[in-house]
């Protein structure tokens, strides 16, 4: 009798229930692998049923508490054996939420900007009841062990030639070509955050793993100094002369009706879904994008994609991969909707061309249409942005070395606005020549990973261009299907922001504050770039007048665990006031 | 996009700076003349200063009687709010508590309880148990005890701002967003005008609300002031269920810390760094570590708990710790409406009164000399000395 020789599975409770996960599986990953497009949460106004949206770590879709602590994703945490895992902000449960009603007694959207004022005397219920409908979960129960405890950051007070920031293939192979012989030897370090289908981090003296999560511009003596959280654990500040941002891109998000329902995800969050060996959350899925992210996720699960369609052409290849695999295939569509009450079973289209409407049955909607550059700390640190109408968002003012804007910033790839293989390899050599090398340098290539020859840049080529402002222009004419979550964080949709205009606020910065757009857990990734093609369309004048708002640190949600342990400033008294 | 350009050529006042005070002395003044001949000028967007980036916290536990009246007043307003702008700011009452941590604070927190409840505000002294039940997440290591006035409360500071903006708009009054005052203008001793981008406009009366920028308006009027502004710092962590509703503060470093309406933890404290000459609001890394030990001091259980974002703002601080509202004596009709250090916010509805009436001429009810501009001419030391402005 045969008998794998898998390791035993991970066993841990799910709301009370004994469940289990593959070692090495993330919770997201151990779910997906049981049902199709998991519930795993309730949104925080009304109560909608949410999944797994971004895979990335960054949306409010997978948000569970873990061992009583409220807020942990899904998509990243692995479980360990015996863990309480219980998903919240729902009541008796995230399936059956007597708080969902909220969401059909408001089926516009709650107006807690100009509502609940009168009569006076209630205004203290009104408090109370709103005040419990907002969070995302409990206080915390438990007081996880101080992270000094942990493990110690990396003592790493020297100040780099070099910190590269960005693991995925482009930051390799920027590394690549600083460890080459050719060019001048200089002290790098490499911090990069895993993402899934990324190779893992190097070991070698200069590649940790962890995440830059706050960028200012460069002080008085043109140093750069990074704060920097840790994969292990705990706070660094990094200071370097030069930094290269390799940071590349993710794919975006779109505004259609009921676009928030389980089973709907972008294509980083489908890749998370699924373990290295497991299988989808999804049976016949339908791939939005009609260019090369589309056709690398269809090569990926051919026999579970049921259609592909695409706001504009479908490109010649993605179509041969198509045609192959029997997939339908429909150009020039509008996503109107999504239906399905707890997760998504049918996806509703509208030629661009004719005016005829698409029903298709589908378990899973699976947004690849753009891929969107990483720039955050770009603004952070101060560098000058430029509306890019072919990617409808902002990229950085690039010169003929990969400079920005800013002295000693760097910026390669997709966060550079280039995707094609050979010109980012291009830019890479070109770079890294022009950074000045200095002298008496420690001899640090020696330990740091190289690989001779082809440099692993992955071939996105270059998509049809969509003119996005015009495809929300389109899709605005169309009925309501259900609510168009702009924020999904927070709930607000996209009718706030027209009301907004309506009442004489304008520009990004104050219509974030008047509706809440931007303020949420992903810190304005998946709403801000739709935001401002919509607030465009309101205000009628062109995106690059919204300006943009403020990128505040962190770029990545932190716990104060881990910002307790930034050292207090190295000179001066400590403050008092 | 070019500037708007201004409706009329000569106005009877304009009000330099669209924050929450500039806001409310414009709105008591449209009741009292003609709006029309009323102007605002912001040089950034609504909600771009300090109005827009403050903690939302408004107490009236103050050592100075003058200032415990203006914050009573404030607190009445703010509680009309909703009635009158239409818009909700979810004003909060869940009480501010000033924490004592040592035998010199918990004196100073007995001599402000026997003040404010003189002016009839029923403030308690809490016991460290008592505290356990006000705030059961607090760490009550090394709390002596605290003041406690439920009267007090947070408030959502951007639909203040949206509600004063909308009806000043609906009553005419005329509100120039991305336009600066770049110079005022004076003939012998007196305000002539405005200069903007824009041109030129005529104006007797010219009103300096502008917050942490208001040491740049004066100067603009060839006046040297005390006021210095300071840059301060505050974060907001990731939305909970409610379990916290007091504001909590500490005497010390100024450290203040709230739930909003939304659920976030909002809270800052004071660096002893002044703020840059060129109004940067670069937050720090430095603040965020000090920020989050203090707060996971304070409440522990918020350790796992994660920051969203940490931004900026200006406080426009003056050597006594209180405001300056009054007609500059050495330019006539240019009325300082600044120096609130911080605690703008909390004031503004009681202090745009004040500041109306002055723009108008008619006498107030503000103790003589406590607010004037010319208390800190005089030489002499200033005739009473804020205690409680924090930070």
């Amino acid at each position: 009798m045969a008998r794998s020789k898998l390791p035993p599975p991970v066993r841990f409770r799910l709301d009370g229930s004994p469940t289990s996960a593959l070692p090495g599986d993330t919770l997201l990953q151990a779910m997906s692998r049981q049902e199709r497009a998991p519930l795993l949460t309730r949104s925080v106004r009304y109560h909608r049923p949410r999944g797994a949206l971004c895979g990335l770590g960054q949306c409010t879709g997978c948000l569970v508490r873990v061992n009583g602590v409220p807020n942990v994703r899904a998509c990243r945490y692995v479980p360990t054996e015996g863990d309480v895992v219980s998903r919240e902000n729902a009541w008796p449960s995230v399936r059956w939420d007597l708080f969902a009603l909220l969401d059909t007694l408001f089926p516009g959207h709650v107006d807690t900007l100009h509502g609940f004022r009168r009569p006076g005397f209630l205004r203290p219920l009104y408090h109370s009841v709103i005040r419990r409908l907002a969070g995302y979960g409990r206080l915390p129960d438990r007081v996880p062990a101080p992270p000094h405890l942990r493990e110690s950051p990396p003592d790493l007070a020297e100040i780099f030639d070099l910190l590269l920031v960005g693991a995925g293939p482009v930051g390799q192979g920027v590394m690549d070509a600083l460890s080459r012989g050719d060019v001048p030897p200089r002290k790098v370090i490499w911090v990069g955050r895993r993402r899934p289908g990324d190779p893992p981090v190097p070991e070698g003296k200069g590649a940790r793993e962890g995440e830059v999560i706050h960028l200012p511009p460069p002080g008085a003596d043109g140093t750069f100094s990074a704060l920097v959280t840790w994969a292990s654990g705990g706070t660094s500040i990094l200071r370097a002369r030069g930094v290269i941002l390799a940071v590349g891109g993710y794919d975006g998000s779109l505004v259609f009706g009921q676009n928030d329902r389980p089973g709907i995800m972008t294509g980083d969050g489908a890749l998370a879904s699924v373990a290295p060996e497991g299988t989808p959350p999804f049976r016949r899925a339908l791939l939005f994008g009609g260019g090369e992210r589309s056709r690398e996720l269809l090569e990926r699960w051919g026999s579970r994609v049921h259609a592909v369609a695409a706001p504009g052409k479908i490109s010649p290849a993605l179509t041969r991969a198509a045609s192959d695999l029997g997939v339908s295939l429909w150009p020039f569509q509008l996503l109107v909707a999504a239906r399905g009450r707890r997760r998504v079973r049918r996806a509703i289209l509208r030629d661009r061309t004719r005016d005829v409407g698409t029903h298709l049955d589908v378990d899973a909607i699976i947004l690849s249409h753009r891929r969107l550059p990483n720039v955050p700390l770009l603004f952070q640190a101060g560098a000058k942005m430029r509306w890019d109408s072919r990617g409808s968002f902002y990229l950085p003012e690039v010169g003929p070395d990969q400079t920005t804007s800013v002295p000693g910033l760097f910026v390669v790839g997709r966060v550079a606005g280039e995707v094609s293989p050979i010109r980012i390899q291009e830019g890479i050599q070109r770079m890294v020549r022009a950074i000045p090398g200095t002298e008496d340098v420690p001899v640090w290539d020696e330990d740091l990973p190289t690989s001779s020859g082809e440099v692993p840049v992955p071939d996105e080529g270059e998509d049809e261009e969509v003119d996005w402002r015009q495809y929300y222009l389109e899709s605005l004419a169309l009925p309501l299907l259900g609510k168009r979550m702009v924020c999904p964080c927070e709930d607000v949709v996209m009718e706030e922001l027209d009301e907004a205009v309506h009442e004489g606020f304008s520009g990004m910065e104050v219509v974030k504050r008047v509706t809440g757009t931007g303020t949420g857990l992903c810190q304005g990734r998946y709403c801000l770039p739709e935001a401002l093609l919509l607030l465009s369309l309101f205000e009628g004048r062109p995106p690059a007048e919204l300006g943009f708002i403020t990128q505040r640190p962190p770029v990545w949600p932190t716990p104060l665990g881990d910002l307790a342990q930034i050292p207090p400033a190295p000179s001066g008294p400590p403050g008092g006031g | 996009m070019a500037p708007p350009v201004p409706r009329r050529r000569e106005y009877e006042v304009i009000i330099v700076g669209a924050g929450v005070l500039g806001l409310y002395t414009a709105h008591y003044l449209s009741q009292r003349m003609d709006p029309g001949r009323i102007l605002i000028l912001e040089k950034g967007y609504l909600s771009a200063g300090a109005s827009g980036r403050n903690g939302g916290g408004v107490r009236q536990q103050w050592e100075t009687v003058p200032t415990i009246r203006l914050a009573q007043e404030s607190v009445a307003s703010y509680r009309r709010f909703p009635r009158e702008f239409g818009y909700n700011p979810w004003f909060r009452q869940g009480g501010y508590l000033f924490l004592a941590l040592d035998e010199n604070e918990e004196a100073i927190l007995g001599r402000t309880r026997s003040v404010l409840r003189r002016e009839g505000l029923p403030v308690e002294w809490l016991e460290p148990r008592e505290l356990g039940r006000l705030v059961p997440a607090l760490s009550r290591e090394g709390i002596r005890g605290g003041n406690y006035l439920r009267s007090d409360g947070v408030i959502f500071p951007f639909p203040v701002l949206w509600g004063l903006y909308q009806d000043l708009r609906r009553r005419g009054v005329e509100i120039l967003l991305g336009t600066e005052a770049q110079e005022i203008l004076r003939s012998g001793g007196h305000v002539a005008g405005v200069r903007l981008p824009q041109g030129r406009v005529d104006v007797p009366t010219v009103v300096n609300a502008a917050g942490g920028w208001s040491r740049e308006v004066s100067l603009r009027a060839g006046l040297t002031v005390v006021n210095q502004p300071s840059r301060h710092e505050i974060l907001a962590t990731e939305p909970l269920k409610p379990f916290l509703d007091p504001m909590v503060v500490t005497l010390r470093r100024g450290l203040y810390f709230s739930q909003s309406m939304r659920g976030e933890i909002i809270g800052g404290l004071t660096l002893s760094e002044p703020a840059g000459g060129d109004h940067g609001m670069p937050s720090s890394s430095r603040f965020l570590g000090e920020m989050a030990r203090e707060l996971v001091r304070y409440l522990p259980a918020l350790t796992s708990v994660r920051v969203l974002r940490a931004w900026a703002g200006f406080y426009d601080d003056t050597p006594d710790g209180l405001p300056v509202m009054g007609e500059d004596p050495r330019l006539a009709g240019f009325i300082q409406a600044n120096g609130f250090g911080g605690h703008g916010f909390m004031l503004a509805p009681a202090a745009g009164r004040r500041v109306a009436q002055i723009a108008l001429g008619e006498p107030t009810d503000l103790a003589p000399g406590v607010f004037s501009p010319d208390r800190f001419q005089t030489g002499g030391p200033p005739p009473v000395r804020e205690g409680l402005q924090l930070g």
